[in-house]
């Protein structure tokens, strides 16, 4: 009978740890002023999106810079089904997902042919060419103008500004309404992502990361593994995309850049790349970093800086100090701190045997 | 007669003017254990790589139980029940042992993206019993306390057993092993031929060995087959093969007639070995 | 018609930026398989160093573009040595996302520092023109052209028949083996990256060039060399060049002829279109090959 070391029992630390920070979650905004709700809540609705990058750049390796488009799809679709056929988000909100699935399955294929720096030089080009698709069909993006977006609406129930829900003793406004919703899509994702990387389809999707050839060669199929990290991520970037314009209420085609393309990825590696939480505390980083800023210049001389820009300076700089000093982001920095921690507590972990090759050993070689 | 597990025929690899090897013709029976030695640059692992699908060969034909290898996409490869271990490692550097073993058990598991995202009971039951299973591999090449350990911090040794037993977990017809003992010490060389050769006896498994270590694969195999410049020069038991003429020139040389060095006034000049 | 040649001697003196850029692109990536996604951000520091040079400081202008070659070719090199060489080892999509933050940074310091705001070049061409056979031809652009093509013959002669040229070829095929055997593998390095600081500033102030001006929007202009990167295929600089000048003549021609349906400034987008379709035929590039895979 073999004895199953099984990872579970190492979760159990770890899950004490979710616990507390779902607690944390959803007691948060109570704790808030609207400015950092309002923050808080486009930061879970980026880190859905994060999560979703994280599945095909983290995990499968496809460097993709084109990010921007399937948030834009995602968004026009939740317009077009929810603003011009005033469709419940019930149906817009998954539609905007599948739509960008879609999308995501059509692109897929040409990370098949396309390897490394031309695959990104692609995405970027879908960026570029999204944009001046969005610029020219104002019908569905609103023209250069841009246009307004539905807010989320559950049959005679909107999240529109100045809506309350009263539960028992507790206020829930417009903002709040938009966090749980956010928060719940978000854990639902997390755990369908971590369900996949812990198993089958996770591996094959690393294993194609790390050495093509060799996943193949252990009959891995690169083209469903590939098709199904597109497919997966771009539906989870398709409903953030959905949520955030919605959110938002209203966005021009020109919102849907490069440098909102740049910013997952600069969130997804700050935070850890490959990894389910580095996703959400990459967003964290990088979406609150505006707020965090303009909330420590003082009053009197905020009006006059470009935070945007600064807060570019800083992203880039992140990026930047992260690689040189730690390419596992965040996560890895908390992997460092763990091992340091349990050497300096007991002996635990694998005993390394010594290095006993001895590569002078002769042999028939020439 | 059973007919033969593997026959290639007239396999030609040529990249360019250069030329890998060279029409070669040899079979390999079922549950045998099959050597290829050969100097460097004789063109083995070109050969695996053709066997393995990583290279389209120029010529020649290759059938597996019948059927035409070369037909074959790479991924149809482990379902088809053909495995193969990596001289420099193919190991997924970010995986721990267990699941860069769970990868051989790929092809044999069925749960989607979907099943598993949701983690269906059908997913939860197929990954326990796979689970099982990469266990037994670990096992069975004496690793299983590494289970857990991110790979890249094993030893190179403890690696080529991960990759021995990565394969064995595919549940392979026929298995590739690539230098399998390339880079090691006495003891862990030692400690791998017993491994091959308990896969050999305690598996149901056809074993192709490319080696250059002569002992291990003199101690071991049943049948070698000798390449040299791409060409085969010579196939039989190891005892047949250690005194063929050809083989012995081949790894060792000729020595010069040592004649005019004598008569030369730098007495003590080596002579020199060269083919 | 004229028209259309007219058209076409606007699209090869972009091209001719756009070769500028790929140049400095592929003599970085072919030594050390780094891809800089920096280098259009480079060209926007080059075009506003000559500008705060010539205007701010008032620098005669050939002097003032030296001075910026000088400064450019001196902060690639400087990049590489304090950033990059500490990264000796790491994978290079590593490195690469290195050059994405660098390239972040600059296109937020720039109107960080400078303001939104466009600035003159401070060239002594301005809009002035020459009439040859009823074709218009500017002389920013007279000058790109002759300035490309004496770059590009300087490199060709530095790279055939130079030591450190020689020494950037052997580091580009084997660096492991040019360190056996002594070249320098660190100045090498600094040097391919002050190559593309050089030539960006070069390509940045002729960029700014009449009709444009100094500003932010550079950058998303010098993106554009990307398609003609990619389309020369990455190691090759005679692909750069090839690659460079036929998407310079793709996007202005197509400014005017595109038909209406394809939307309106579609030459924005053009040298995209292009290049994914030839991506779709050729995956590495016109003159690219595939990269054989050692298992």
């Amino acid at each position: 009978m073999t004895r199953l070391a099984s990872p579970r029992r190492r979760f159990s630390g770890k899950g004490a740890a979710v616990l507390a920070v779902a607690i944390l979650a959803i007691v948060l905004p109570f704790g808030l002023d609207a400015f950092q709700l309002t923050t808080a809540t486009f930061v879970l609705i980026a880190a859905i999106g994060a999560l979703g990058l994280n599945v095909l750049t983290g995990y499968t390796g496809q460097i993709s810079l084109g990010h921007a488009f399937f948030l834009a799809v995602g968004a026009y679709t939740a317009a077009v089904l929810g603003g011009n056929l005033h469709l419940t988000a019930a149906i817009w909100l998954p539609a905007a997902g599948v739509v960008a699935a879609l999308c995501g399955a059509l692109v897929g294929p040409t990370a098949l042919r396309l390897r490394g720096l031309y695959l990104a030089i692609v995405t970027i080009g879908l960026v570029f060419i999204g944009q001046h698709i969005w610029f020219n069909v104002p019908g569905i993006s609103g023209g250069p103008g841009g246009r307004s977006f539905p807010p989320v609406t559950f049959g005679p129930f909107d999240f529109a500004p100045g809506q309350q829900l009263t539960l028992g003793g507790l206020v829930i406004d417009h903002n709040g309404l938009y966090y749980y919703l956010a928060l719940i899509i978000l854990a639902a994702a997390m755990l369908f992502v971590w369900n996949v990387a812990r198993g089958r389809p996770g591996r094959a999707m690393q294993a194609v990361r790390e050495r093509e050839v060799a996943a193949a060669i252990m009959g891995v199929s690169l083209a469903r593994t590939k098709m199904s990290a597109f497919v997966v991520s771009s539906f989870l970037t398709g409903v953030s995309g959905a949520l955030f314009a919605s959110y938002l209420s209203f966005a021009t085609p020109d919102q849907w850049n490069l440098l909102l393309s740049v910013k997952y990825v600069a969130a997804i590696i700050v935070g850890g790349i490959g990894t389910v939480w580095g996703a959400v505390l990459g967003a964290i980083v990088i979406f609150a970093l505006p707020a965090v800023l303009q909330s420590l210049i003082p009053e009197s001389s905020s009006s006059g800086l470009p935070i945007d820009d600064i807060a570019s300076i800083a992203y880039g700089g992140l990026i930047i100090v992260f690689f040189v000093l730690e390419p596992r982001g965040v996560v890895g920095l908390g992997g460092r701190v763990a091992s340091l921690w349990s050497r300096v507590g007991a002996g635990g972990g694998v005993s390394q045997e010594a290095q006993t090759i001895d590569r002078s050993e002769a042999t028939w070689a020439r | 007669m059973t007919a033969p597990m593997l026959e290639v025929r007239d396999l030609t690899l040529r990249f360019g003017s250069i030329t890998a090897f060279e029409d070669l013709s040899f079979d390999v029976a079922r549950g045998e254990l099959f050597a290829v030695i050969g100097p460097n640059g004789a063109g083995k692992t070109s050969l695996f790589n053709v066997l393995s699908r990583a290279y389209v060969p120029t010529a020649g034909s290759v059938r597996f139980e019948g059927a035409d290898l070369l037909r074959l996409r790479v991924s149809a490869l482990a379902g088809a029940g053909v495995a193969r271990t990596f001289q420099n490692l193919g190991l997924f550097g970010e995986l721990t042992t267990l699941e860069n073993v769970l990868i051989g058990r790929h092809h044999l598991m069925r749960s989607g993206t979907l099943r598993s995202g949701l983690w269906l009971g059908y997913a939860r039951r197929e990954e326990r019993r796979h689970r099982a299973a990469a266990m037994e591999a670990l096992e069975f090449a004496g690793i299983a306390q590494y289970a857990h350990a991110p790979i890249g911090t094993l030893p190179f040794g403890i690696q080529k057993r991960v990759e021995i037993a990565r394969a064995l977990a595919m549940e392979p017809k026929l298995m590739l092993l690539d230098e399998p003992v390339a880079g090691m010490s006495v003891a862990e060389r030692e400690e791998i031929t017993a491994l091959v050769r308990r896969l050999h006896r305690e598996r149901d498994l056809t074993l192709l060995l490319v080696e250059h270590d002569m002992g291990m694969v003199m101690r071991i195999a049943q049948r070698v087959l000798v390449l040299d410049f791409g060409r085969i020069i010579a196939v039989g038991t190891p005892a047949e093969v250690q005194r063929d003429e050809r083989v012995i020139r081949a790894y060792l040389g000729e020595e010069i007639d040592p004649g005019p060095a004598e008569r030369s006034p730098e007495a003590g000049r080596v002579a020199e070995v060269r083919r | 018609m004229t028209a259309p040649i007219q058209l076409l001697f606007q699209g090869f003196a972009l091209g001719c930026i756009y070769a500028l850029v790929a140049l400095g692109f592929t003599v970085v990536y072919r030594a050390s398989n780094v891809i800089n996604f920096a280098q259009g951000s480079m060209l926007l520091v080059g075009a506003y160093l000559v500008s705060v040079l010539a205007t701010g400081l008032n620098l005669p202008f050939v002097l003032a573009v030296i001075a910026a070659i000088a400064l450019l070719a001196a902060g690639g090199a400087a990049f590489q040595m304090t950033v990059l060489r500490r990264m000796l080892g790491q994978p290079v999509f590593v490195l690469v996302m290195v050059t994405i933050g660098l390239s972040i940074v600059i296109d937020a310091a720039i109107p960080a520092i400078f303001g939104g705001n466009a600035r003159i070049l401070g060239d002594p061409w301005g809009a002035s023109a020459v009439s040859v056979g009823g074709v218009t031809l500017n002389w920013v652009r007279i000058w790109t052209v002759l300035c490309t093509g004496l770059i590009l013959a300087l490199y060709f002669v530095f790279d055939r028949y130079s030591r450190y040229g020689l020494a950037m070829r052997a580091t580009a095929a084997d660096e492991e083996a040019a360190l056996a055997v002594g070249v320098p593998v660190g100045r090498v390095y600094a040097l391919t990256w002050a190559i593309a600081g050089g030539v960006a500033a070069v390509g940045g102030l002729f960029l700014a060039g009449f009709p444009s001006s100094v500003n932010p929007a550079l950058g998303d202009a010098a993106l554009r060399a990307f398609p003609a990167i990619i389309l020369g295929g990455l190691a090759s600089p005679p692909g750069a060049v090839v690659g460079g000048i036929t998407i310079g003549i793709v996007q202005v021609m197509s400014s005017g002829y595109a038909p209406a349906w394809l939307g309106t400034n579609f030459s924005d987008v053009a040298p995209y279109v292009v290049m994914i379709l030839v991506l779709l035929c050729r995956p590495y590039g016109l003159f690219g090959a595939a990269p054989v895979e050692r298992v």
